[in-house]
């Protein structure tokens, strides 16, 4: 027997107790690991370098009031910007979807291919997409999920707009931070409109992060007091204004998840404590023959330090594993693309599990220390 | 007998204040024991047996007066100081044997040796050698439910000699035995001071049990009476 075997008969001794507290850590660990991951999901969009450079410029009214087309003019001309493209938000219906979980966005196709940075195209051609007036350029997401293919007609039913598009895929991308929007000419969207000369907002990338504020300002000054005032701001900037529109989610996850942890802890101490109480006779039997308090306070942390280690690892492996393999957007959807269990999540979760497996030890062990050997050999079983 | 004080204890008192009362459990006791005697406490019920022993056995402190062991003065240890003297110095055995359930009587036996620099091997010649000694070498892989009591206390003879202490302190040790198993633990304890010189310290209530001492000393309301 070695110290170790010991340590390990003795937390083991009460089997169903033991599977239970590893039981009950583990299920805190999961539940803890995936509010933190919903909570970072919707309070900060999906990060990319790209998404820094790229700005979107809107009405200054309200997103939904449309800027005149010939802003673009103003727009080329300005410094910094390498490269630009009208951005309407479409807003129909597939087939015969009453909620539509994808977006699609009018664009110039030739200018927009200098605003894809990120991704690549996987099927079909970009070039075939910029010549065919009607066809439209699809995320993988889309396609899979539809079971689409190169040629296929895709039928979308307006909802902000009075019309309905028949489009063909000309081309596929992968390997953005959202793989499941349909792009479409904006010509075809001024034809079906009768040319209002409109856009919904402009979509452009700055040469640099550093001259992205200089740009930005740039733009809204040089439509100021004109009759369509702008907007810019960068995409980042755009999805933070969306998200906060969920109000206080994250004070309310922060809340919950900090009820989770201070349960658990509750649950960890009462074990922990209980199993000590119980065993406090045969700690005073270990005093007696020779252990030191700092042995027995060894013996009690390792033991519960283990178990909240054991719960931990299934908790957060589970939660990880749930997250990591299964098809969320499909779940949820399309609400939730990603529900990434980042390192820093899971070492978060793990610190908690550690540190409460360090608290319930405390208590026991004071108790165990102040006890003396005589004290504790009354102690009935 | 010529054999040198093992024991020496002078006017040693113990007071437990409970509130506002005073209770004295020891009164200005002197005693010397000396090795290899097999010295019973006798006395009845209250009257500072046990106390006497724990204080002789360092898990409990005199209010005043002085209990040396092989010359250390026991109450001026550190606990730490005090827990490392317990294991090389004292063996326990109680009334209700007291042995960890969860495991073996082999490893029971081995538990005070994780505190030595034995290793491994060495360990377990010693728990063997012990365990022979006392009649169970073939119930070392039992668990203590799966003993009878006077097996179980056997094994726990066995945990407070395996370290080889000069002194081995027993508060009624054949209590919750049945009188055959009591001879038993009995004569081990006997053997013990008689032929490995072990320096045997037991309280009990029962004149027959104390009959296999060498000397027997009666305690009363905490003063020694002759
Ligand atoms: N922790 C304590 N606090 C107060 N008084 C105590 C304490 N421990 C023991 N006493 C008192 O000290 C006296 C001696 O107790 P002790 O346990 O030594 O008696 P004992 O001779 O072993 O009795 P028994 O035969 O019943 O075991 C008793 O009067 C007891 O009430
Ligand atoms: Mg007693």
């Amino acid at each position: 027997m070695t110290i170790g075997s010991f340590i390990l008969k003795n937390a083991l001794r009460n089997k169903r107790r033991a599977a239970l507290s590893i039981l009950s850590v583990a299920v805190s660990c999961a539940l803890l690991v995936t509010l933190l991951t919903l909570q970072r999901e919707l309070t900060i969009p999906p990060e990319s370098e790209a998404a820094s450079l790229r700005v979107i410029a809107r009405n200054k009214v309200s997103l939904t009031q449309p800027l005149p087309a010939k802003q673009l003019a103003i727009l080329d001309k300005i410094p910094g910007i390498v490269a630009v493209s009208p951005f309407s938000f479409f807003g129909g219906n597939f087939r015969e979807e009453t909620v539509t979980s994808f977006a699609q966005f009018a664009v110039d196709p030739a200018r927009f291919q200098g605003l894809l940075v990120e991704g690549k195209i996987v099927e079909g051609s970009y070039d075939s997409f910029i010549k065919n007036r009607t066809s439209c350029f699809v995320g993988a997401d889309t396609i899979k999920r539809y079971g689409l293919k190169i040629g296929d007609k895709m039928r979308f039913t307006g909802t902000f707009f009075p019309v309905n598009l028949d489009l063909e895929i000309a081309a596929v991308f992968q390997g953005t931070v959202d793989d499941r929007g349909v792009f479409f000419h904006h010509k075809l969207l001024d034809e079906l409109m009768g040319d209002p000369g409109t856009v919904g907002t402009w979509y452009l990338r700055v040469a640099s992060a550093e001259v992205a504020n200089d740009v930005i300002s740039r733009i809204n000054k040089a439509f100021e007091n004109t009759a369509a005032e702008v907007r810019a701001e960068t995409e980042r900037a755009f999805q933070m204004s969306f998200i906060r529109m969920l109000g206080n989610v994250k004070l309310l996850i922060g809340s919950i998840s900090s009820v989770v942890v201070f349960t658990l802890l509750l649950v960890t101490v009462s074990t922990m404590s209980m199993a000590i109480r119980e065993r406090f006779r045969e700690l005073a039997v270990l005093k007696a023959l020779g252990f030191r308090r700092r042995d027995l306070f060894g013996f009690i942390l390792a033991e519960s330090f283990g178990l909240a280690a054991i719960g931990a690892f299934i908790g957060i492996g589970g939660a990880w594993a749930m997250w990591t393999l299964s098809d969320l957007q499909k779940l949820t959807n399309g609400f939730l693309i990603y529900f990434e269990v980042t390192t820093r999540i899971i070492a978060t979760g793990a610190s908690i599990a550690a540190l409460l497996g360090i608290i319930s030890a405390i208590l026991p062990s004071i108790a165990v220390s102040r006890m003396s050997v005589v004290e504790g050999l009354k102690t009935l079983d | 007998m010529g054999n040198p004080d093992v024991v020496t204890i002078r006017e040693l008192s113990k007071v437990y204040r409970q509130g506002e009362i005073n209770v004295t459990a020891l009164n200005r006791i002197s005693l010397d024991i000396q090795a290899g005697e097999f010295l019973t406490l006798m006395g009845p019920s209250g009257s500072g047996k046990s106390t006497l022993l724990h204080i002789i056995a360092g898990v409990d402190r005199p209010t005043s007066g002085e209990c040396r062991v092989q010359g250390i003065d026991v109450a001026r240890l550190s606990e730490s100081e005090l827990a490392d003297w317990r294991n090389q110095n004292v063996g326990f055995v109680f009334q209700t044997f007291n042995l960890i359930p969860v495991l073996t009587a082999f490893e029971n036996v081995e538990l005070p040796l994780l505190l030595t620099r034995l290793r491994g091997k060495q360990r377990r010649q010693q728990v063997d050698t012990t365990l022979e000694l006392v009649g169970l070498a073939d119930r070392k892989h039992h668990l203590p439910k799966q003993l009878s009591g006077g097996q179980e206390q056997r094994v726990a003879i066995a945990r407070a000699l395996v370290t080889d202490p000069t002194l081995i302190v027993a508060d009624e040790p054949t209590g919750n035995l049945d009188s055959h198993s009591a001879q038993e633990v009995l004569g081990i304890l006997q053997a013990l001071s008689r032929n490995a010189a072990k320096t045997v310290i037991m309280v009990t209530h029962d004149p027959k049990a104390a009959a296999f001492g060498s000397r027997t000393i009666h305690l009363e309301k905490g003063e020694l009476v002759a």
